[in-house]
């Protein structure tokens, strides 16, 4: 039962920050500080994962995952600096804009 | 020579831009125009570029293999690694996983005559640790294949497991430039320390060195007389971080080679026979204490920013308080670390008087507020020995990219691979 209600809490929390996002600025936010590493189309270079075809909710919780300072992968310490300063806001835009690269 | 015409039409546009930016005359000295184009789409993590004379052009792709294309334009599938379908040869030991797999690919001065091609990638076979190989195969008079694999280096150090360092997956600092040296005609190997800090400064690996063989694998018969004793005589020099760019300059064919340094310190080295490169990242020496596993490399603050000048008292790029010989780096991007990945020499009088300059890639990384620096240097050596006079930046027509392999074509342009899985093709008239 809680259970239930924790996931529906999540998905609407999600879909609220997915029509929040404004994904004009997602886009910016991505080719200023993302792109030199994940790829202009987030399709993943050297050490750096792809980003292609994750959904929003996905790229959210990493992205506070990362911000939080918690480590995930090998290469973690590459990405946490760049969550640090992420706002909410952020997040949102940058995940809404993300999850429709290539769609 | 330049034709009269665009000898003018130098000028003016010099005349102009010196107008427009107020620049200092020696950031000028470049030709009228620079075209970047892109030259192959669609590759998957290109890594190195070998041209013949017409214009044949051999390419790695990091976890595919070796192919051909040829002037026509066909492209040919050659050497593929394990998973792979469609090549005339598949080798199932050749494996990629994070910064290794195959890497450099190099043409033997007498290919013309012995049909004789080389890379270096990583392999495993059976059981046995993983290891980078460089190995030499022919290609069939049609480039549609290759045969006779003979592994001529096969004890090159890779990383086996990941660690606690930033890039610490499996597979880092793994070198992995291979070229010809016009004068002595030897084939040079460039390799990493795996962040493993018993590698760099101990002559019984072959990590962290630049090596120097012949076509078998065999020691250039003059390292030994430069090298410390017990070294093995594969090595040039020893005391390397990791290095992914090999150049040779066009008068005296010195080494120039880039060097990745640790959040500060990207090194451009003119290599002497013997040369220590004064990388010693172990821990408890040099002032310093415990380091995760056993590398400082990144220390003393390996996961949040700060200022590069700190970082390299602690943590030196070259250490001269402990080798005091060490060679001297040409040039130390400005102390920061910013993935410098390959060099190359312009050549042609279409480069005006970037003619013989030194060219070296970025790929580009920041790091605690560090720019990341995306770009081509164009670099004024001295012609009598290495030193700099000018140091300058290649005009990105078509924007900055993940630069990975610079090489010149037999055309008179600068082909340089990307990791976003392009060509890129600099053409200057
Ligand atoms: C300096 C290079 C670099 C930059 C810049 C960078 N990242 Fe990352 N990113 C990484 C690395 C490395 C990882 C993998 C980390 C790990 O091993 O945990 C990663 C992981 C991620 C992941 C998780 C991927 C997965 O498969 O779980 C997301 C999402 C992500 N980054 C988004 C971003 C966004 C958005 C930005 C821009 C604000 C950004 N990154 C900027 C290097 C970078």
């Amino acid at each position: 039962m809680l259970r239930i209600l924790m996931c529906a809490i999540t998905i609407a929390l999600t879909s609220t920050a997915l029509q929040a996002a404004d994904l004009e600025a997602g886009k910016k936010l991505f080719a200023n500080n993302c792109a030199q590493c994940h790829g202009p189309k987030a399709q993943g270079m050297a050490s750096f994962p792809s980003l292609a075809g994750r959904d929003a909710s996905y790229i959210q919780s990493r992205l506070e995952t990362y911000r939080a300072g918690e480590r995930v992968g090998a290469n973690s310490g590459l990405m946490i600096p760049n969550a640090r300063n992420l706002s909410d806001e952020d997040i949102a835009n940058l995940s809404g804009f993300i999850s429709q690269i290539g769609k | 020579m330049m034709k009269k015409s665009s000898y003018i039409r130098y000028v003016s546009a010099v005349a102009a831009s010196s107008v427009l930016l107020g620049l200092p005359m020696s950031l000028q000295a470049q030709p009228a125009q620079i075209n970047q184009t892109v030259f192959m789409d669609g590759l998957d993590k290109p890594w190195d570029i070998a041209f013949l004379s017409d214009g044949t052009m051999f390419v790695t792709e990091k976890c595919k293999g070796l192919s051909v294309r040829l002037p026509d334009g066909t492209v040919n599938n050659l050497l593929g690694m394990g998973g792979t379908e469609g090549y005339s040869m598949t080798a199932d030991d050749l494996f990629c996983h994070g910064q290794a797999g195959m890497n450099g690919v190099a043409l033997d001065p007498d290919f013309d005559s012995n049909r004789t091609v080389f890379v270096y990638s990583a392999s495993r076979m059976g059981d046995d640790p993983a290891t980078n190989r460089v190995l030499r195969l022919t290609v069939s008079d049609d480039f549609s294949s290759v045969s006779d694999r003979t592994d001529i280096v096969e004890n090159i150090p890779y990383k086996q497991a990941p660690t606690d360092h930033p890039f610490g997956d499996a597979g880092a600092h793994n070198g992995g430039r291979i070229r010809f040296n016009p004068g002595d005609g030897f084939l040079y190997v460039t390799t990493g320390d795996n962040h493993n800090s018993s590698l760099p400064q101990f002559g019984d690996n072959l990590g962290s060195k630049v090596l120097r063989i012949d076509r078998d694998g065999k020691a250039a018969p003059m390292n030994a007389d430069a090298l410390p004793d017990g070294f093995d005589a594969r090595t040039y020099t020893y005391g390397h971080r990791n290095v992914q760019g090999i150049a040779f300059h066009p008068k005296s064919h010195q080494p120039i080679i880039t060097e990745h340094g640790p959040w500060h310190t990207d090194e451009v080295n003119a290599l002497v026979p013997g040369g220590n490169s004064g990388w010693d990242p172990r821990p408890n020496m040099a002032g310093r204490g415990d380091c995760p596993d056993n590398y400082c490399g990144y220390e003393p603050n390996q996961n949040d920013g700060m200022d590069p000048n700190e970082r390299r008292k602690y943590m030196p790029m070259t250490d001269y308080e402990t080798y005091p010989d060490a060679m001297k780096p040409l040039w130390t991007n400005n102390n920061y670390s910013q993935g410098i990945s390959s060099a190359a020499f312009l050549e042609g009088e279409q480069w005006g008087d970037w003619n013989g300059r030194l060219v070296v890639s970025f790929l580009g990384i920041g790091f605690g507020d560090t720019p990341v620096g995306q770009r081509i240097n164009v670099i004024n050596l001295v012609p009598e020995g290495p030193e700099i006079v000018d140091n300058t930046e290649m005009p990105l027509s078509a924007g900055p990219a993940r630069f990975r392999g610079l090489v010149m074509g037999p055309d008179g342009s600068l082909y340089v691979a990307t990791d976003e899985g392009q060509i890129h093709r600099f053409t200057a008239e």
